[in-house]
């Protein structure tokens, strides 16, 4: 921790105060619990795309598989249930041997083509898991999922604070993670590849082998997510949970937030998930109560403005701040 | 025997011969030049060298070693693990609903233990009964792809610069590439990456290693910044370096991973009087450090300056070598400076 910038020393502080000024319930934790699931996610595509500069587009994919390994290894329908714990470790390594898998062949395509490799990834993900229904129960999604235990003592779904903070949890450990594969030679060899791939590999850093590290660790971190996704829903959900539209909303939560800033991704995870989770469904109360939204008129439901103002947004972060709203600030000094 | 033996490189792009023909030796300690008009082919024979491309014709020979990776039993070990993977995958692939089906469905009941080996005894039952077709051939078309693929992408990296910089050679390029957002002390410690051994574990949890390591690189980083000039500014961003202190910091990150040979793509470019002139003492106090320098260089004072041998391109061909005075006394390369023949 001690390590730890002061701006997200400041974040996990109001994050974990947060919910003291709170009832115990209602949609401020539905939408911060998105909101944190998305800060892994956007963590993992922040090592990939703003540490190492590749365009992952399929991060979706890689949430997908998290949910549904870690559905299949714990829901009691099918007969591995190896518990949360377990299956939470178990998602993470399997997530990152999907990385691994997806990048040994691609890692050696540059720029747009390895965007487009992912895209496609993601789309045969979705696929294969609306069509394997003898194990992936198609597009009912695999359910119930068990709870997490501390002990005797079981996190029942309803009890939202809990939850709020287990996943604060898992955002922390998370964030220590990246800082300090960031600040170390890991991190050094990851950023050198964004700034100069040639310069960094005539400097004796192997660039295919470095670039697998980083897309496996991000891999894992997206799993994560995709796994207290389901977790949270007791569900996968369907497949179509896990469409473009969410790997695109994780990119937009890093560019917003700032490539390559670990603040910067969480600030824009709230910013992005918040809009989307609180702003937009406030606005729809509103809305429905001043009588204004009904159903024939699809542009009265504000959340049918949703991509129009992720896009407006998008646009207005790459106009005015073009490094985000909080963009990566060089560390270190006299020690 | 010499530190790096140049043996009839020969460069063709297209129709295009960059380098046609080029031998010459360099022995440890020297500082080697080497000139000729732009377009030359200078710049190609660099990244020849440094393996950025690969040689049509010819070898370069590091302390008699060609640098590249030969065929070994770790590649036939890699290819079959793969191989077999793969061709596992390929099949579970195709089958998985059925295997699924009868070996975990058919077999489960909610609250009931698990029969795990008559399920496995199931699921090999099924994986046998699978037609040819879908069973044994895509297997092996699987892991025929999986061995090609491990032998092709290994093919690709035989020679790779990355490798010939773990070797001994490092070097500087022509249009200043630094990483811009990094510090200066960042900057050398990419440099200083082939002497680190920490790994991805020791690095995230923080084993006693990694603080070992990052003292001591840490501290040599500073004092190559130091030999360059530019300890002060260590921990600001590369970007935002003076041009004439980027190269400076190019040559730190250079050095910093020990390298036996230095290679300097133009250094002097765009440097006034008084910047050659330390650019040249720098040059010298490398070559004191026991590192053999090749430099590409236009500026005449600094090339004849400092070096012990040079060679002379002209349209990719070697027209001349020797030292600093008998190029000097060499009408070809004198002409092929002042441009007779048609600009360069």
């Amino acid at each position: 921790m001690r390590r730890l910038p002061m701006p997200i020393l400041a974040y996990f502080a109001i994050m974990a105060a947060l919910p003291l000024f709170m009832g115990a319930t209602g949609l401020f934790y539905d939408a911060f619990q998105a909101i944190f699931v998305f800060s892994l996610v956007g963590l993992g595509l922040n090592v990939v795309t703003g540490f190492t500069g590749l365009l992952n587009l399929g991060m979706a994919a890689f949430m997908a598989i998290g949910a549904y390994t870690f559905a299949i290894l714990t829901s009691d329908i099918y007969p591995f249930q190896i518990g949360f714990w377990w299956g939470i470790l178990a998602t993470v390594a399997i997530g990152a041997v999907a990385g691994f898998l997806l990048g040994a062949p691609t890692l050696g395509l540059s720029g747009d083509y390895l965007a487009i490799v992912t895209m496609g990834f993601g789309e045969i993900t979705l696929d294969v898991l609306k069509n394997l229904d003898a194990v992936t129960k198609g597009t009912q999604g695999i359910n119930p999922l068990p709870r997490p235990t501390f002990g005797s003592w079981t996190l029942e779904l309803q009890q939202e604070r809990g939850w709020y903070w287990l996943l604060l949890g898992f955002v922390l450990l998370a964030v220590l993670a990246v800082r300090r594969l960031e600040r170390s030679r890991s991190g050094r060899a990851w950023l050198s590849i964004r700034e100069d791939a040639l310069a960094s590999q005539c400097m004796g850093i192997p660039p295919k082998r470095t670039k697998m590290i980083a897309f496996a660790t991000g891999s894992a971190l997206a799993a994560l997510g995709g796994a207290l996704f389901a977790a949270l829903l007791s569900s996968t959900g369907e497949p179509a949970s896990y469409d473009f539209q969410v790997s695109i909303l994780a990119l937009c939560i890093v560019i917003v937030g700032g490539m390559g800033s670990v603040a910067g991704t969480l600030v824009g995870a709230v910013v992005m998930v918040g809009m989307n989770s609180l702003v937009l469904v406030k606005l729809a109360d509103w809305a429905g109560a001043a009588g204004v939204g009904n159903a024939s008129n699809v542009l009265a439901s504000p959340n049918n403005w949703k991509y129009l103002i992720f896009g407006l947004a998008l646009i207005l972060v790459v106009r005015l701040k073009p490094d985000g709203l909080l963009p990566p600030r060089l560390e270190g000094g006299a020690s | 025997m010499s530190l790096l033996d140049v043996r009839g490189i020969t460069m063709r792009f297209g129709g295009l011969t960059a380098v046609d023909d080029v031998s010459f030796n360099v022995d440890e300690g020297q500082i080697f030049a080497v000139i000729g008009p732009n377009g030359a082919g200078k710049t190609t024979l660099f990244n020849a060298i440094t393996g950025v491309y690969e040689p049509t014709e010819g070898s370069v020979r590091f302390r008699g070693s060609p640098v590249r990776l030969e065929p070994d039993a770790r590649l036939g070990l890699r290819a079959a693990v793969v191989a077999i993977l793969a061709g596992l995958s390929a099949f579970i692939a195709i089958n998985i609903q059925e295997l699924w089906t009868v070996g975990i469905a058919a077999n489960y009941a909610l609250n009931q233990p698990f029969p795990w080996a008559k399920a496995a005894g199931d699921a090999l039952d099924a994986a046998r009964a699978v037609p040819f077709a879908w069973g044994v051939l895509p297997a092996i078309l699987g892991a025929g792809v999986g061995a090609g693929t491990v032998v092709a992408l290994w093919q690709r990296s035989r020679r790779t610069p990355d490798l010939i910089a773990r070797a001994g050679l490092a070097r500087t390029f022509q249009n200043i590439r630094l990483f811009t957002d990094l510090s200066l002390v960042e900057n050398v410690l990419v440099g200083m990456d082939s002497r680190m051994s920490s790994g991805f574990w020791t690095n995230l949890l923080r084993l006693p290693a990694f603080s070992r390591e990052r003292a001591w690189t840490e501290r040599e980083a500073l004092d190559l910044l130091e030999f360059v000039g530019l300890a002060e500014r260590a921990y600001e961003a590369a970007g935002s370096l003076p041009y004439g202190h980027r190269r400076r910091l190019e040559i730190a990150r250079a050095l910093a991973s020990k390298p036996a040979v230095l290679l300097l793509d133009e250094p002097a470019a765009g440097m006034n009087p008084s910047e050659v002139v330390e650019l040249m003492e720098l040059i010298r106090r490398v070559r004191d450090r026991g590192v053999t320098v090749i430099l590409i260089e236009h500026h005449m004072k600094l090339v004849m300056g400092i070096s012990d041998r040079i060679v002379v391109l002209q349209y990719g061909k070697l027209i001349g070598q020797g030292t600093p005075a008998e190029i000097r006394a060499d009408r070809r390369c004198i002409e092929a400076y002042l441009g007779t023949e048609g600009e360069g």
